[in-house]
């Protein structure tokens, strides 16, 4: 053995602390590929068609989903785990976002010249929760509390538990979403997040414990369908793993917890797509409103339910 | 001196016959190992490393970071220093990490082969979270990979003014060197492509020059841009990442082909090592002496281990 020889074998067992230190500090996150979220060899299978305009998909802790058909419809409809059909509310027309409250209220934006937040009791019973508004899309809170935008106002409202609403933000010269139309949560419910249909970003903002919003970033940059269009980001849901999906001009955009682009899903046809939710068994099924049609299509990943607790 | 330090010593024997030409090319992955430079020498004057928090940045709203502060033993407030900024500071004055930068300074400064220079460390911002049990938003992405002038007007208009207060720093782009590892490599280039006139000099360990955020546009803009006055050291392996961003080794071949097919003064080291800084911390005295050296101040870009031996 040479003395070179013998001073490589000693590095080498000299450097095994060293390499363990490079491991450590190795400073990519994780990765998340669109490979953990579609499954291979599946693809989208229709759920229901025959409406006008599907909108407001949302989902119970049993994996039911809801829907309405915002431009031809006056229901609520419930799709259960096995595939049924049934109408949920009826008189319920004009609806456009909807989720659970933690009480077990529906909550959904009703928009036209309703303009008002409404919640479905589990009886059946309609109760209006605030007047006044253009509201699109909405959030609820596991305390109950109520985001939801107003897109032509560039304007996120707030209504807190038993509260008022009061403008949580409005886009300005420094920012915001000029036109603000989707909208979801963090799993931890500390990051508010809402598309920019108008613009290419998704933008996000602490909340604070009066559930006021702070620190608006355009986190998330869309893939646009060519330079300087619109990207069409509209409906937004969150995954248990952090990630957002917002359907958009291009198909369903994928985002990690950093703001990074994952991928993006391919939309089931060429017709626009507006409100993409999990539900189905386990919450592991992604469906995404598609006009007269709903789609859905198994998953690697489950959704959250933002009534419950974090 | 033991056997590793020898066997090291003689490697340096054969870099520093040529200064400029560090190249390892034939060395294997295990073979990154720290030389003399980045290790403390008996009798090299030690700088100063003070840890810093910064809190409010209006560049980006509600964003906490760690940062640290070098200044080297020389540093004399009547003359402005050079400034050096890292990106994942927190990695590169770890004692035991993969650079030790706050040593190699101390090394590199003492012996000549770089001009007085403060070091910047900065931590990627996080924006804490309000409520128990939740995540911070982690900035570092949006704060590295964006392709924008956010984080060079960081620089210049948030922390290179908060430490001025303290200390006197230059306010040269051809004294400002930027320096990063993966999407803080990229962040290094962006920061001078955007202000060449404020940065000047950058350094990237096996830079994400991939589609983070874009950023895989470079190479092409390169090509089609009327050449700006930056010095590049890119390093990268081809052992380094391949997913859904891109592929690190191919990305950093390309930027490398663009910087030579615009002119541009540049290095591009490329080994066989994986997405760390072994590689980078190995040779970062010899990007160093590379980056410095043409700086008046400069005296001897030899490195630590031929003057020693």
């Amino acid at each position: 053995m040479n003395f070179y020889q013998q001073s490589s074998e000693r590095m080498s067992q000299r450097m095994i602390p060293l390499i363990l230190v490079a491991m450590t500090t190795v400073v990519s996150a994780q990765d998340m590929p669109l490979s953990q979220v579609i499954v291979e060899n599946e693809t989208w299978q229709l759920v229901t068609s025959g409406h006008e305009f599907t909108d407001g998909l949302t989902s119970d802790d049993e994996g039911n989903l809801y829907f309405a058909d915002v431009k031809g419809g006056t229901t609520i409809n419930k799709v259960s785990v096995d595939g049924k059909t049934t109408v949920y509310a009826s008189d319920a027309p004009r609806i456009s976002g909807m989720q659970f409250a933690p009480d077990g209220r529906l909550i959904a934006c009703q928009g036209g010249t309703f303009g008002r937040i409404v919640a479905f009791t589990t009886d059946g019973e309609l109760q209006v929760i605030g007047e006044g508004f253009k509201p699109n899309d909405l959030v609820v809170t596991h305390n109950g509390g109520i985001y939801f935008t107003e897109t032509p106002k560039k304007q996120i409202t707030y209504i807190p538990p038993h509260g008022k609403a009061v403008a949580a933000d409005i886009a300005n010269a420094d920012g915001g979403a000029q036109r603000p139309n989707g909208i979801s949560l963090s799993p931890d419910q500390g990051t508010l997040a809402v598309s920019d249909h108008g613009g290419e970003n998704v933008w996000v903002w602490r909340i604070e414990p009066d559930g006021k919003l702070s620190h608006r970033q355009p986190y998330m940059t869309m893939r646009l369908p060519e330079p300087d269009a619109a990207s069409k980001g509209d409906g937004m849901t969150t995954d248990a793993d952090g990630r957002y999906y917002v359907t958009t001009a291009v198909g369903i955009q994928v985002f990690d917890p950093t703001g990074r682009m994952s991928g993006v899903i391919a939309a089931p046809t060429d017709k626009p797509i507006v409100s993409v939710a999990f539900a189905g068994p386990g919450l592991s099924y992604l469906y995404v409103a598609s006009g007269e049609e709903i789609y859905r299509r198994k998953t690697n990943v489950k959704g959250v339910l933002f009534f419950q607790q974090p | 001196m033991n056997r590793t330090i020898i066997l090291l010593t003689l490697i340096g024997i054969n870099l520093s016959t040529a200064p400029f030409a560090i190249l390892r090319a034939n060395l294997q992955a295990e073979d990154y190992v720290l030389s003399a430079d980045s290790l403390r020498q008996d009798g090299v004057p030690e700088g100063k490393l003070i840890e810093r928090r910064f809190t409010d940045s209006k560049i980006y709203p509600g964003t906490e970071r760690k940062y640290w502060i070098y200044v080297p033993a020389q540093y004399d407030r009547d003359r402005a220093a050079c400034v050096m900024v890292f990106q994942d500071g927190g990695g590169y004055v770890k004692p035991n990490g993969h650079s030790r930068v706050p040593t190699v300074f101390d090394n590199l400064i003492h012996a000549g082969a770089m001009p007085i220079t403060i070091g910047v460390f900065i931590d990627p911002g996080v924006v804490a979270p309000t409520k128990k049990n939740a995540k911070p938003r982690k900035n570092r992405s949006y704060e590295y990979d964006s392709l924008s002038d956010d984080y060079a007007r960081f620089l210049l208009d948030e922390i290179l003014p908060t430490v001025g207060k303290e200390y006197n720093l230059t306010n040269k782009g051809t004294e400002r060197a930027i320096a990063g590892i993966s999407s803080g490599g990229i962040c290094a280039f962006t920061a001078a492509w955007q202000r060449p006139d404020a940065f000047q000099k950058v350094i990237s360990y096996v830079g994400s020059f991939t589609n983070i955020r874009g950023g895989h546009v470079y190479p092409a803009l390169i090509r089609k841009s009327e050449k700006k006055p930056i010095r590049v050291f890119l390093q990268d392996g081809s052992n380094d990442l391949d997913n859904l961003h891109g592929s690190w080794p191919l990305a950093n071949q390309q930027m490398a082909a663009a910087l030579k097919f615009a002119g541009y003064d540049y290095r591009f080291e490329f080994g066989d090592g994986g997405h760390n800084g072994q590689h980078g911390g190995a040779i970062l005295p010899d990007m160093l002496r590379w980056l410095w050296r043409d700086h008046p101040d400069v005296q001897s870009t030899r490195s630590l281990s031929s003057q020693t031996k």
